[in-house]
């Protein structure tokens, strides 16, 4: 039988609303390809026809809910004129509210495939982590009047993932540890980034 | 230094202040001290030994970066990761819940000088607590939760700067759609939680005074603080207390308590009625008249005595930052997230105290040696129990002397400078907990009277505020 690029899309998106709701109910890593190939009515050797492994499925399901975040005008000009510190918090928050229905998984996902150490997984994750650090650097540029290091996204990079992390499995009331670490966290890179502990900081010292 | 005594030397002229930099360095070595083995007193070492997880997945995330920086980058580069290195270990180290419990800690641990060593008191009584400042992303997110919606979206405007420093959080005016001004304190997220957690770490930090006979009044009055935080950060419990005193008050009073807007108010946002005002330092630029400073001096006691004598609750924080010297003569009375309940036994203990001091000799006697513990027919030490009296005197004095009091006077105030001092030296910290908080509060008072310069018929505001419970006496 021939398959339309219609019935290929279908079987796609199938295969994305079993994972998002796999994931979510039973989690990640209990999440079996089996599963999966179950709930979307498809042979388990199908899937990997549209996903190479499971991750891979994980990280196209966190990029698609981030998608409508690359060319957010709106946020972005609310963001124009406020301290670097509180842009990038915004920016963070809006990828935060994006991927809520998908917070469960969300660490387990990220930890799979989007960390430092990890094996490269794909395009998805590769495109999610460019258009972040895309935003990051605009935001940065714009403030610092000169282009980021390598080694500055990285730090970036590694913050990022670690708030991803712990929001997903902040059990506070309304995730308000997750606003306080992305808030310290925004800070701590703020002020690495500019070379020196003069920013408000260091008027904590205890 | 206990807490009292630092607001009475706070309220002499500059010359009698400690400097900052010694306290700090005061605590740095209360830290060592409390160790006593290899001691995490470095802001990295204390960070691990109080920091909460989501500041160790922090760190843990940083130690990546290190690595890996090292691995990519090429020589040229490594000065610079080492300067932002350096920079971003101290930021971590000297993060705001960091310095925020040991702040909290250390000015509440100052205001009991039953328990503490002076110069651990003294290196906390010098430390202010403020929460880390909020950029207004943080505040929407944070008021977003509290309130169901953003700020913009529930009043009809709102300032994106906060106008004010506020327990565990800050205050941004704002209107609501009626068109009234309004203040909205906001809480710092989590910092409850935080705090709560890092003094457990920190009573375990004082493991080795265990073996020390102040241990149980520490553990004791450890318990307290942590309730005071509790209620601290409880906005819902501050917003009872606020509409409790504000029924306490006629116009006539010139006393404001502003009201609460319970619709837009949890336990982590409190909104409540604008006052508009100045607080002391700016009110005493202008140089304003005796009879006037007079005026506020006695709404400021009234304020007091009544939410204590009427009300029946305690408001143990007059600090000069809670009271707004209004335009038009009236005294706004700010921040009632300090307040604390009497139990029944301490309530008589209270009113018992209260005629004894109208009274004197030996009913003040008996009153003093049982709030310090002592049973009247065994007292302590003829020396130690002379001491009793004379704080006894010096605490109720105004309420023998004829006409207004002039809180001015500077002798008065050093002679109580010198007995809270002898409590320290002497080691007479023995006390029933209910003092602490009524100690905290008429120092706070004749702190706020001094710098005034204000001159207060107290015994006749006594009998005004008073006269239910000195029936009898």
């Amino acid at each position: 039988m021939r398959v339309t690029a219609d019935t290929r899309e279908q079987t796609r998106l199938a295969i994305l609303d079993a994972a998002r709701k796999l994931f979510v109910d039973k989690g990640f890593e209990e999440t079996t390809t089996r599963d999966l190939a179950g709930v979307a009515r498809i042979a388990t050797g199908t899937l990997f026809n549209y996903f190479p492994s499971k991750e891979a499925l994980g990280l196209e399901l966190l990029a698609g809910e981030c998608a409508g975040l690359a060319d957010d005008s709106r946020n972005s000009a609310d963001d124009s004129g406020v301290a670097l510190e509180e842009a990038l918090f915004a920016l963070v928050m809006r990828y935060l509210r994006a991927l809520g229905p998908l917070r469960p998984a969300v660490g387990a996902i990220v930890e799979c495939g989007l960390n430092p150490f990890a094996t490269p997984n794909g395009a998805a994750a590769e495109c999610l982590r460019t258009t972040h650090l895309e935003q990051v650097r605009a935001l940065v540029s714009a403030r610092v009047r000169q282009e980021p290091s390598f080694l500055a996204m990285h730090l970036y990079w590694t913050l990022f993932l670690g708030v991803l992390v712990f929001w997903s499995r902040d059990e506070s009331v309304g995730q308000e540890e997750t606003l306080a670490l992305l808030d310290q966290s925004t800070r701590l890179y703020v002020a690495a980034l500019r070379g020196d502990g003069n920013s408000k900081e260091a008027q904590y010292d205890a | 230094m206990t807490r009292e005594l630092g607001e009475l030397l706070a309220a002499l002229p500059p010359e009698a202040d400690v400097a900052e930099a010694d306290a700090q360095r005061q605590l740095a070595e209360l830290i060592a001290g409390l160790a006593q083995r290899p001691t995490p007193v470095n802001r990295l070492a204390r960070f691990w030994v109080l920091g909460s997880a989501h500041a160790k997945i922090a760190l843990a995330y940083l130690v990546h970066w290190i690595r890996s920086s090292y691995l990519s980058a090429d020589a040229l580069d490594r000065d610079r990761n080492e300067v932002q290195l350096r920079a971003a270990i101290k930021l971590v180290g000297s993060m705001g819940y960091l310095r925020g419990v040991m702040v909290k800690v250390g000015q509440t641990l100052a205001a009991y000088p039953h328990v503490l060593p002076k110069t651990y008191a003294e290196a906390f009584g010098r430390l202010h607590f403020e929460a880390p400042p909020m950029h207004f992303a943080l505040v929407r997110e944070q008021l977003a939760r509290e309130l169901g919606d953003e700020p913009e979206r529930v009043f009809a405007e709102f300032e994106r700067e906060a106008f004010a420093a506020a327990s565990l959080g800050q205050v941004h005016r704002a209107r609501l759609r009626s068109g009234e001004r309004v203040a909205v304190k906001v809480q710092y997220p989590n910092i409850a939680r935080t705090i709560d957690a890092d003094l457990r770490n920190l009573l375990a930090l004082m493991a080795p005074l265990r073996l020390t006979r102040q241990w149980s009044s520490l553990r004791q009055l450890m318990d307290e603080i942590r309730v005071i935080v509790t209620r601290e950060a409880d906005y819902a419990s501050e917003a009872l207390f606020f509409e409790r005193a504000r029924e306490l008050f006629r116009a006539e009073d010139g006393i404001v308590v502003p009201r609460v807007v319970r619709a837009h108010s949890t336990s982590r946002a409190l909104t409540m009625e604008y006052v508009e005002g100045v607080h002391l330092e700016a009110y005493l630029r202008g140089n304003p008249p005796q009879a006037e400073r007079d005026r506020f001096g006695e709404r400021i006691m009234r304020a007091s005595f009544r939410i204590a004598h009427t009300g029946r609750f305690w408001y143990a924080d007059s600090n000069p930052g809670n009271y707004l010297f209004m335009r038009d003569g009236r005294i706004g009375v700010l921040d009632f997230g300090c307040c604390r309940e009497f139990s029944a036994e301490e309530w008589q203990y209270y009113v018992e105290t209260l005629r004894a001091s109208v009274h004197g000799g030996e009913a003040l006697r008996r009153a003093v040696l049982r709030g310090a513990g002592f049973d009247p027919e065994h007292p302590p030490s003829e020396p130690h129990e002379r001491f009793l009296v004379e704080l006894g005197e010096w605490y109720s004095g105004y309420l023998k002397h004829e006409g207004p009091f002039d809180f001015a006077d500077e002798a008065f105030i050093r002679r109580g400078i010198e007995m809270l001092t002898l409590i320290g030296r002497k080691g007479y910290f023995q006390s029933l907990p209910v003092n602490v908080w009524i100690s905290r509060q008429l120092l706070g008072l004749r702190a706020l009277a001094y710098r005034l310069g204000a001159r207060i018929d107290m015994r006749r505001l006594m009998y005004e505020e008073s006269a239910h419970l000195l029936e009898g006496a």
